[in-house]
This record gives C-alpha cells, structure tokens and sequence, in this order.
C-alpha cells in the first residue's frame, strides 16, 4: 500500500488538477515521514514553509535555485523516504556538465514508465512506426537518454542498435577550438553508424543534427536512410528551418522527421508538437504538469511576451523528485500553450549567445 | 531596380535558385534596404558540392563558346531581371566602390570570360600536353590535369575585380562553387547566373551565400579552395596545399636616389588611387630613398583634390562606407598613425554624404622608419605611409608584397646614385614578392597574360607523364 496522495500516482491519461497535484506533491516532499533528505536538510534555508505558501506553480519562484547542490549531494539522499528502503531505480543520472561538475539525478522506474507512456503518445502522433528497429547516436553511461530511449524502442516492438557519443569530450574539443578534432570525432560516429545502416533492419534513426549533416555528405548512408529509415528523430541542438526543409523535401521526403528536447533536470523529454509546417518555429509542449517550463527576462524577473526570446526556467514536479525554479542556459521563444497545459511552450531553444563588436581587420578584404 | 520592394538575392544551387527562409537584408552605404541575400544552410553546402562532384565538365570547345557567350550576357544583357545599368549602380551603392571603378572591373571580368584560356594557359609548363591522346604521349610526354575536380571560392568583397580570377577553372574544366563575401554578392550572382545562361549547367557553377560558419563545409567539400582574406587567414591556411589564399597585397613602391620622382608622380597617385585604393595592388606604401618629406607632400597634395563624391557618380573616385564602418576605420587609422607625421588626413578621413554615408578620403603619413612596422597597414581606400629608405635596409624590406615598383629613370646605369640592377636581382629573387615592376608603370597594371599573384593554374593543375603504344 503506498502512503501517497492518489493524486502522486495517477495513470498516464488521467492529468490531475495541476494545483492540487502541486499542492499534494509539496506535501510528499516536505513531510518528515515521506520527503527526500535532500529537501528536509534544505527546510531550515527556506524563509517560507513549502506546505503552507505554495498554492500554484507561479509559487515556485519562491524556491531559491538549488540545482547546483545537486553536483555535491549524496545521491540516495534524493530518493523520497516514502518509497522504502528498496524502490526500483533506473539509474543515477548526471547533466551534462558544460560547467563543472555534472548535476546527478536519481530516475525511478514508476517515473520512466510514464515518460515513456507520454514519449510513446507522442511518437505515435508523429506517425512513427512502432515493431521497428532503432539505430541510435546519443550518449549512454550518465546520461539519461540512452538508458530511457533503450526501454522506449523495446516498449516499442523493436531492437536498439546504438553508437556511443560523449558529450562531454565533444564540448571540450569545441571548446579548445579545435575544428579539425571535431570533425574527426563526427567522422568516428558516421564510420560506426554505416554498419548496422548497412547489415541490419533500421527503421528509426536517433542522432543530433550536425550527425545527421555529416551522414549526408556520404550519397551510400543517404541512399541506405532513405531505404529503410521510416523515422528520423534529432535531439541535442536545434535545427534551423532551411535545413529541415531540405530534410522533408529533398533528401529524405519519405520519412517522418520529429525532433526530442531533453533536459536531466525535468527527468526527460518531450518530442515536438506534432503538425507543425516547415514555417513553424520547432515548438515543445511541457509534459503538464510533471515537466514545466517558464520563459522569462532574467533581470525583470517576469515572464517576456509570447513570440519573445527569453531565458528557460525549468520546474520538475513528481512523486519521485521535486526540482522547481531551475534556471537553464538556454534561451527559447515563450509559446502560447496547449489548453490546460501549466507554464509555456517554449521554441527555438538555444544556449546563450554573445555578440562582439565590429572589429578592423586591415587589408582590402 | 524597383524600389519598393528588395531584389531577391538567391542562393544557385545544382537544381536551380534556391530561396532561403534564412534571408540577410543587404543594405546600401547609407542603410537603405536593397537585397535579402539568402543563406543556405551547411546541409545545402555539402549536397551542393556532392553535386559539383558527379556532374561532367562540358567539352572544352564548349566551355570557352559558353564562357564568352557569358561575358556578352554579364556585361550586357539583363540577368535576373537587373540590367546591367542597374547593376553597377547597385554594386556602387551597396559597396560604396566608385562607380567608374564597377564598371572597369566588370569589363575585366567580360574580358576574363572572353580570354580565359589566355591567362588559364600561361601556366601551361612548356613540356606538357593538354590531352593524353596527343601524338607527343606516343613517345611519353607530359599531360596537363586537374589537381581536383571541384574548387570553392571564398569570395573577397572589396572589389569586383576578384571574380575574373575563377573563371580560368573553369575554363580548365573545374565545377566551381562561390561562397559571395555577403558585402557585395551582386557580382558573382550576376556572374553565376550569366555563365548557367551562357550553357555551364547548374551543377557546374553554384553560388553559395552562408553565413560565416559554415564557410568552413565549402573548403571541406570541395578538392581545392581560393580564399580571400587577412593575414589570420592566410596563417590558417598556411600548411594546408588544397588552399590558396589571396592575402594582403601591400604593394610598395620604391622611388631610388635621383630619380625623377616628380615626372612620375602621376604614376604613385594613380598606383595608390586607382579604383579607390580598394584592390589589393593599389600602392599602400612609398619607399624613399633619401628625405621622404617632399614625396609625401607632393603625394598629399595631389590626393587632397580629390572630390568626395557619392560612389554612384560617374566621377567618383573615392569609396564611400557606411557611416560606423567608416567610423571604426578611421580610429583605426589614427591609431596606427601614433607617431608619424600626418601630411593628410591627420585629423581624420570621413566625409559625411548628404545622402548618407562617408567617403574615406585619402591619408598620406609620413613615418620615421621602417622598425615601427606603419608601412604593413593597409586599409581599404587610398592611405599610403610614406618612408625613409637606404640601401643598407636592403631589398628584404620591401618584401611580403604583392607588387614591388621601382620608380627609378633608367635601369642599369642612373644618373645618380648606386646601380639599381642588383636590387632588382634581389626583388626578382624574393619568395615573398609576386610582382616587380620597374620605371613607369602602376602597381596596378595587369594584363590577361602575366600572373597577379603567380599563375591560377600552378595551383589548380600538375602536369603527369603519359606513354602509350
């Protein structure tokens, strides 16, 4: 018998009140008999009590940022004391670590068999076929893609034949400036993706853009995708409009091309709004009430207008983890949401940029 | 060109103009909107060049028939709804390059088309075949072949004059794909567009406007690659044999000991000022052996007459940029002239038009010497440093220069002072000098014959040995 609230563990389909949901989620997390030692330990700092003062998600900006504490935190001290001593876990799993050390989470299996309820909606709405098999290009080991999207394909009907991809090398070289390293690591991905492309059934294909780029400078891969490959799902960075056209029109009209947005601080993704035109920005709806996004003007701490860039805050609410008020690097356009739906849709989600000024370089050129 | 509405600058690509959603506004010197350029994205760029790769290069007789049949549809006729009349006066415009200058440039380039073979064939080494089936391989002999199939061009976009340089591949019977600097797309749109009209299939010449990130999947994708640049981008490219990079020119000019400097002071005004000291042979530099002052007063003085004219007039001859760009250049300049003595332009060299936008008018400096490094700036419009030379600086000062011009009266035996043949030896000799002109000639004289910066065709060809029978 589990000692939560209902409402904490409803079956995917039934979206609860998203107040009431908050509200009883508060209460797991911050009752001493239920909550993760993680948010106890944390009561003391907060100069407000969570039970008492938070009503609705606009509420959640009362939370400090506590997401950096997660690169130090013992990780068991995460899970909530309410499922027990022996719940079943999925595994630990770190951010990306573009700065410093990696934020860790802990993913629970209740919480990656409804993700992948919602993933699995998605998918189908797009039209992706299920009983197929999976050629995926994304990071495994700490990164919660590859654990989840290996559950996916076999809920799925189908096999993962996988390539590994580490991020975080890849960010250093690009960081070091050193184009000609990037490009040969790009090359080792697409030298290891030809072999299953060749030798086995492939119906999805599961890579980043500047993968999917480099795939088509070689016509033999082209010509294998545009055989076999019924899906083709980007994730990791954007992809700007003209190139998606050209995906849809002339390399690959035959298949379904959607796209994932994955954050480790919401536990998940979600895949793009499903029928949106080539002259639509690429939006992503929030999983409402679990996985919810805010775009806001940083400095004026208030939300920027529909159509408008702002920065991305990200609130995850559930029964295995409560991350509120985590403010990204991304920023993105603040999207009218779905009906019903908590927070905003958010498009074009991008890291921060800096601009230089115009700077002489002498000589006629 | 309607006004109301700007000219669609489309991508060429191998099935045809290609618009982008991803469309940059280009705008004339005084900020009007003119053009939306399209940018393609890297995808475009690597399928593009896929594209070059399979395709079969037309026949020579038809390349060279199709070649001239461009130069008349360039130079004369309308191309995507731009006469040619509208198109100097756009490229004027939007460059700020004097307009007698566009229309110089644009008959270099007819000229190119019509004769590319002259300066494609000049490389030829006098040993080599252009065919294997030659008589002379019956015995072995050299054939004439392509380093590669494909050349990418980054295009410069301080002058129009440039483009008449890659027509020689594809005379050569190389596909090209021109990445247009995104300043001055207009003439190898209207280039591309006249030689696909001319006969050159789509997938034989392409251009390709991105944006400066992926300018690096042109170089990748293609065999061989021009680029034009800084010295940044001639150090990156230094070790890397596919690449050649047409760099700054720095082109001096050395006025020896009793020579008659004032007989040729038409002859440095016009090497520093011709087409609006916006080329890489315009003359950024004057040596001077003996007191430089007099030279470099005589210099300020003439280029000081100049009018400053909008780049639309017929009589213009200075450039003309936008306000802020002008701007940045001038501080820039002024900078870099601490601790000469300014002749012109000291106070500064931007004009401001009524209509908008500043001419740069000339700067004549005067430096103290040559440790001090003020002759290497260069600057895209008539600005020269004037400075003291001896023969014991030797002849290695004057190098790292696209032309070297030695103003002296007679070769061999001057009238006064030390004989120049020597130094001309030593000119000659240097690995980092590409031009040596003596007496009475422009830094900017060329002809269809002679290498600009050695011949395209060292780069683009090689000669193997053939013996069959």
């Amino acid at each position: 018998m589990s000692a939560a609230d209902p409402l904490l563990e409803l079956p995917y389909g039934t979206t609860p009140d998203p107040e009431e949901f908050l509200r009883a989620a508060i209460r797991w997390h911050f009752s001493k008999e239920t909550g993760a030692p993680f948010w106890l330990d944390r009561l003391g700092r907060l100069d407000f009590d969570p039970i008492e003062d938070v009503r609705s998600f606009d509420d959640l900006k009362l939370f400090p940022n506590f997401a950096n504490e997660l690169r130090d935190v013992r990780a068991e001290d995460l899970i909530p004391r309410g499922y027990g001593d022996r719940p079943s876990i999925v595994g630990v799993f770190d951010s990306g670590g573009t700065t410093g050390a990696p934020k860790r989470v802990i993913m629970l299996q209740e919480w990656l068999d409804m993700l992948l309820a919602h993933s699995n909606a998605q998918l189908d709405a797009h039209g992706v076929p299920r009983d197929v098999n999976w050629l995926l290009a994304i990071p495994s080991g700490p990164h919660m893609v590859g654990a989840s999207f290996q559950q996916l394909v076999a809920q799925r009907g189908g096999l993962s034949f996988s390539v590994d991809v580490d991020p975080r090398w890849v960010k250093k070289i690009i960081a070091r400036g050193d184009q000609a390293e990037s490009d040969l690591y790009t090359e080792h991905l697409i030298d290891q993706l030809q072999h299953p492309l060749r030798s086995q059934d492939i119906g999805v294909l599961m890579l980043t853009p500047p993968v999917l780029e480099r795939l088509c400078r070689r016509d033999e891969l082209v010509d294998l995708v545009r055989e076999k490959v019924k899906a083709i799902m980007w994730v990791g960075t954007q992809l700007d409009p003209d190139t998606r056209n050209l995906y849809r029109t002339e390399l690959f009209p035959d298949a379904v091309l959607c796209s994932g947005f994955g954050n480790t601080m919401t536990l998940g993704h979600v895949t793009e709004r499903p029928g949106l035109t080539d002259d639509d920005p690429c939006v992503y709806d929030p999983f409402s009430p679990y996985m919810t996004y805010n775009v806001v003007d940083l400095e004026k701490r208030r939300p920027v207008e529909y159509g408008e860039r702002g920065r991305v805050v990200m609130h995850y609410v559930g029964k295995s983890l409560f991350l509120p008020n985590n403010v990204e690097r991304d920023v993105a356009t603040r999207i009218r949401p779905l009906p019903g739906d908590v927070g905003d849709a958010v498009a074009d989600i991008a890291p921060v940029r800096e601009f230089d000024d115009e700077k002489v370089i002498e000589g006629v050129y | 060109m309607p006004a109301s509405e700007p000219y669609a600058l489309d991508a060429l690509g191998p099935q045809g103009p290609y618009r982008a959603r991803n469309r940059e506004t280009v705008t004339d010197t005084a900020g009007t909107e003119v053009a939306r350029l399209s940018l393609v994205p890297r995808l475009f760029v690597s399928r593009a060049l896929a594209a070059l790769h399979k395709a079969k290069p037309l026949p020579r007789e038809r390349r060279l028939a199709a070649l001239a049949r461009a130069a008349r549809i360039f130079r004369e006729e309308e191309v995507h709804g731009l006469t040619y009349d509208a198109y100097e006066r756009t490229v004027a415009r939007v460059s700020g390059i004097p307009l007698p200058a566009v229309r110089s440039a644009a008959d270099e380039i007819a000229d190119s088309a019509r004769r590319a073979l002259a300066g494609a064939y000049g490389a030829l080494p006098g040993g080599a075949v252009l065919d294997w089936q030659d008589a002379r391989t019956r015995t072995g002999s050299a054939v004439w072949t392509r380093r590669g199939e494909v050349l990418a061009v980054n295009a410069a976009g301080n002058h129009p004059a440039p483009h008449a340089l890659w027509l020689e591949a594809l005379a050569l019977g190389f596909r090209v794909a021109i990445r247009p600097s995104r300043r001055e797309p207009f003439t190898p749109h209207r280039l591309v567009a006249a030689l696909r009209a001319a006969g050159f299939g789509d997938d034989h010449v392409v251009l390709l406007p991105t944006d400066h990130a992926v300018a690096g999947e042109l170089l990748t994708g293609a065999d061989l690659a021009l680029v034009y640049g800084g010295d940044d981008v001639v150090r990156k490219y230094a070790g890397d044999p596919n690449v050649l990079v047409q760099g700054p020119g720095r082109a001096k000019i050395l006025v020896t000991a009793g020579s008659d400097w004032r007989a040729r002071l038409n002859t440095m005004v016009d090497s520093i000022a011709h087409h609006g000291g916006m080329k890489c042979v315009n003359a950024s530099a004057v040596f001077v052996e003996g007191d430089p002052a007099p030279v470099a007063r005589a210099l300020a003085e003439r280029l000081g007459a100049l009018p400053s004219l909008p780049a639309e007039d017929e009589k213009a001859g200075l450039p003309v940029q936008t306000l802020d760009r002008a701007r940045a250049l001038e501080r820039h300049l002024l900078e870099r002239a601490k601790g000469t003595v300014a002749h012109l332009g000291g106070m500064g060299v931007v004009d401001e038009l009524a209509g908008g936008g500043a001419v740069l008018r000339p700067a004549v400096f005067e430096a103290p010497d040559l440790k001090g490094g003020w002759h290497t700036a260069e600057l895209p419009f008539p600005c020269v440093w004037v400075v003291p030379w001896s023969r014991a600086d030797g002849a290695a000062v004057l190098g790292d220069s696209l032309v070297v011009g030695v103003l002296t009266d007679e070769e061999g035996s001057p009238s006064d002072g030390e004989p120049v043949d020597g130094l001309i030896d030593e000119l000659v000799a240097d690995r980092t000098i590409a031009n040596v002109y003596v007496g009475d000639h422009a830094t900017h004289w060329m002809d269809r014959g002679v290498p600009h910066d050695g011949y395209l065709g060292e780069f683009l060809m090689r000669s193997k040995t053939v013996i069959r029978g």
